[in-house]
């Protein structure tokens, strides 16, 4: 008995620190409020049944984002997963994002709303989703984000590249749209 | 990349690692260093610094339910008299 108390009180202890960062990981995976509530329950409960392959001290909130992970690709998860092509380092970075320019007196940050900046993020394609969400929402560093994706960093880097662009011109569309910012001069 | 002045291209290929902080303190101090004397690109880095911030507040700003956090206690708890 005392021994299933220490175990849990462990589990605890390892878990709940990271159930913010689980409950919105998996917000914008589903995309919708009361599944992402179901993945957070079946994340949990999986990593209580399975606590006695978590090695102590090692990385408690990547082991947790694995299991979240391989549960929604294998349960939640609608319609068909479409993998983005990358063309690896192809791209010119230095001529890519001169939006600043277009936007001399910060209108775009003054007036852009958080829910424009999600739902943003949730259109993205999920393989450029999931890096956007783990590293500049979360503050995952590329090694931590490689482990839990199974990938080389160096995808991990690509796809974040591509990621930020397609948003920030997506986002700069809509200012655009609204009349906040100059569009961009053509050439 | 060769001693002596950052330039804008070496700059702005490492940007994104600069501002993740995932470069050696060296190279960083080097991009650092272009940007407090290069202002086109010091603008470019900026807005990629406030953009970055933007979307981290606006992603950090849920908590899980409070219904959802003590039904997972409630369940985590009664694993113990299982």
């Amino acid at each position: 008995m005392t021994d299933i108390r220490a175990r849990t009180g462990d589990f605890e202890a390892a878990v709940l620190p990271h159930l913010d960062l689980l409950y919105r990981v998996a917000r914008r995976y589903t995309r919708d409020t009361p599944r992402a509530e179901d993945l957070v329950q079946e994340t949990v409960l999986k990593a209580l049944a399975h606590w006695d392959s978590f090695r102590p001290g090692s990385n408690a909130r990547a082991w947790l984002l694995t299991i979240l992970r391989n549960t929604f690709v294998s349960a939640y998860r609608k319609g068909r997963h479409e993998a983005v092509a990358l063309e690896p380092e192809a791209l010119d970075r230095v001529s890519t994002r001169p939006e600043a320019a277009a936007d001399p007196s910060g209108e775009f940050f003054a007036r852009i709303t958080d829910e424009r900046i999600l739902g943003a993020v949730e259109a993205l394609p999920e393989d450029f989703r999931e890096v956007v969400v783990l590293s500049d929402i979360e503050g995952m560093s590329y090694a931590e984000i490689a482990k839990v994706l199974e990938v080389p960093i160096g995808t991990v880097k690509s796809r974040l590249f591509r990621a930020r662009q397609r948003l920030q011109a997506e986002l700069l569309e809509y200012a655009v749209s609204m009349g906040w910012v100059r569009p961009r001069a053509a050439g | 990349m060769s001693a002596g002045h950052t330039t804008c291209r070496e700059a702005i290929a490492l940007l994104e690692d600069w501002l993740k902080e995932e470069l050696t303190p060296e190279l960083a101090g080097r991009v650092r260093a272009h940007f407090d004397r290069c202002r086109p690109c010091f603008r470019h880095a900026e807005f990629e610094r406030r953009f970055l911030a933007e979307l981290e507040a606006a992603g950090r700003g849920e908590r899980c339910p409070d219904q959802l956090r003590s039904d997972l206690l409630r369940e985590i708890r009664g694993a113990d008299r299982d």
